[in-house]
């Protein structure tokens, strides 16, 4: 497989869905990719021709949020029922999220110095705490292709959202966003002094910049990112670009 | 005796020079050209002109199906709506829509669902609003390339590009890409779909009459002017994401003329091999001395750096005093006593202690 490894380029090929985009028998389609007849792999996507091993991938440039184990996403209450919040996850499914997977179950002091001790509370009160349209951010807990994805907002960096601005980019152009082990959110971080949360569905969290001028340029360069998803040498380009508009704009 | 109503159409649709009439060759398409990407609240969307139609496409989905009772617990459903805007026509068309509006809806529908993998999509619906905003005859052929554009804008799978044309005839002639006047006064016209990939047949209506051959002929048509019509779809695809390569590149290369010294890259040191060349019987291993950063290793050298960067608490403050102090007090007493014999710190203490 060492040859294989040699023909990747640098600068990845666009291909369309339906182009044939190789006819070794020894490679096995991947994401985005069907054999057909005469050993002749397809793609089915709008995306980048990308051979990784034996595995040939087409990773797709647009599409839709896939709930899976683990994520990390921001939801909005859309609607509520006396068990449980529905929350829209930018997917093509509504979340769950059971009041008993959003609020602490612990002990209580009820106050006058004496504690009661441990308690069940009962799910009509945990319904009225959050309102519609409310934000939270969430962990999927259970996600496949036929059930609805039940979620928790117990955990670390989890629960109501209560100040900050959201924006929306697709969701295939979140791993481009983070970067190479977090380099260009890092980079963002560094350079503008905003607290980033970067959720799997596509929503993007700015909290507590400097100035207002910093969330400004922030969403400019994500903007900027989102747009250039599929080019070579992104994180250099956007550190020149914030250097600029910060002389621009008059930042410091 | 009957009353003879003059033709509304002048029946002539051929030059003097063979041309038809609006300059064309009989295996000709009418100019196209398409954009993808142009409504931004839209998954996917596109706009086609294809001769006088202009026409746009917009794509949302897969979501939840309303009605609920619709949806189909082992496949998606795909939903079409073909509208055509009141100014679209001579005359004003109503908005509401009619019988046609819902035939032609049926049938895009059918073209498209054999290249799409609704089955990946239980429970959801993929729904699909074509807009005719310029009607110039061969309208169902060019909305359903603007679908397929829009289509995969929005990221949707599918397994090939689907290209609408149609063939007919026209003062015994067989012709590609009937325009209005081909389209009413024709003797025939065969409308039909092309899937691109291996060149199948997804749509073929039929209105008139024709011979085998002439069908054979058209058929023939229909392949070359699909073909010309594909190319351009794949350039719109293509050429929303190449022109942004294209600029990122300008850029990148600025940058680098910008800041010589950071993208230099240092020169390599000489390697093992070319030493041992030289030498002819030496050969250097530094097998040994190269090694590969362990578990340990990287243990240790965390456990380094964290030293490093922590800060120095008030016992550490005083611990380094009381070094500095003790080091002092050796000095002055080899100054003082010359060489110390037995027992040091003894005397060093109470030299301390004295002063």
């Amino acid at each position: 497989m060492e040859i294989i490894e040699s023909i990747e380029t640098p600068t990845r090929e666009i291909v369309t869905p339906g182009m044939v985009i190789s006819t070794d028998p020894e490679l096995i389609p991947g994401r985005g990719a069907i054999r057909e007849k005469n050993n002749e792999i397809i793609s089915l996507f709008v995306g980048l021709k990308e051979i990784r091993g034996k595995y040939i991938n087409v990773v797709p440039l647009n599409g839709l949020y896939n709930p899976q184990l683990g994520d990390k996403i921001i939801g909005r209450i859309i609607a509520k029922t006396p068990v449980k919040y529905l929350l829209n996850i930018n997917s093509k499914y509504l979340g769950i999220l059971k009041p008993l997977d959003a609020f602490k179950r612990n002990t209580r002091n009820r106050g006058y110095g004496k504690s009661v001790g441990t308690y069940r509370v009962k799910d009509d009160d945990l319904m009225q705490k959050l309102k519609m349209g409310d934000l939270l951010i969430c962990k999927v807990l259970s996600g496949d292709r036929l059930n609805e994805p039940e979620l928790t907002s117990l955990g670390q960096d989890l629960g109501q959202i209560k100040d900050g601005i959201i924006i929306h980019v697709p969701p295939p152009k979140i791993p481009r966003i983070i970067g190479k082990k977090g380099s260009m959110i890092t980079l963002l971080k560094n350079l503008l002094h905003c607290k980033v949360f970067v959720a799997q569905n596509g929503r993007i969290l700015i909290q507590g910049g400097k100035k207002f001028k910093h969330e400004r340029l922030l969403i400019d360069a994500i903007h900027k990112i989102e747009k250039e998803a599929h080019t070579s040498g992104l994180t250099d380009r956007i550190k020149n670009y914030i250097i600029k508009e910060k002389k621009k704009r008059g930042i410091e | 005796m009957p009353v003879l109503v003059p033709e509304p159409h002048d029946p002539v649709c051929f030059r003097k020079d063979g041309k038809r009439l609006d300059g064309r060759d009989v295996d000709e398409p009418r100019p196209f050209s398409c954009e993808v990407g142009v409504i931004k609240n839209a998954q996917g969307s596109s706009v086609v002109r294809h001769g006088g139609n202009l026409i746009c496409c917009a794509v949302y989905g897969p979501r939840e199906v309303h009605p609920r009772h619709l949806a189909k617990p082992d496949r998606g459903i795909l939903r079409v709506y073909y509208r055509m805007a009141t100014f679209s026509v001579h005359d004003r068309k109503s908005p509401a829509p009619n019988r046609r509006d819902n035939e032609i809806s049926k049938v895009i529908r059918e073209a498209i669902e054999p290249v799409l993998f609704l089955e990946a999509y239980p429970d959801s619906q993929i729904e699909v609003f074509i807009q005719i905003m310029a009607a110039d005859g061969g309208t169902r052929c060019a909305s359903t390339t603007a679908a397929s554009l829009a289509l995969a804008d929005a990221g949707i799978p599918m397994r090939s590009m689907i290209v609408g044309i149609a063939a007919g005839k026209a003062q015994d002639k067989v012709i590609l890409d009937l325009g209005d006047k081909e389209d009413k006064v024709g003797q025939a016209d065969v409308p039909a779909v092309v899937v691109m990939k291996d060149k199948t047949i997804s749509l073929l209506q039929f209105d008139g009459e024709m011979s085998i051959e002439e069908m054979k002929l058209g058929f023939k048509y229909i392949l070359k002017g699909a073909e010309v019509i594909y190319q351009k779809q794949l350039e719109a695809l293509k050429g929303k994401y190449e022109a942004i390569q294209l600029q990122a590149q300008k850029e990148s290369e600025e940058y680098q003329k910008m800041v010589p010294k950071l993208t230099q890259e240092k020169p390599l040191p000489p390697s093992d091999t070319v030493v041992s060349e030289k030498i002819g019987e030496i050969k250097v291993n530094n097998d040994e001395e190269v090694q590969k950063p362990t578990k340990e290793l990287k243990k240790e050298h965390k456990k380094e750096t964290k030293k490093g960067t922590k800060k120095p608490t008030k016992k550490d403050i005083k611990k380094e005093t009381k070094k500095v102090t003790k080091k002092k007090t050796e000095e002055i007493a080899q100054k003082i006593n010359g060489t110390i014999e037995n027992d040091p710190k003894k005397e060093n203490d109470k030299g301390a202690k004295s002063k």
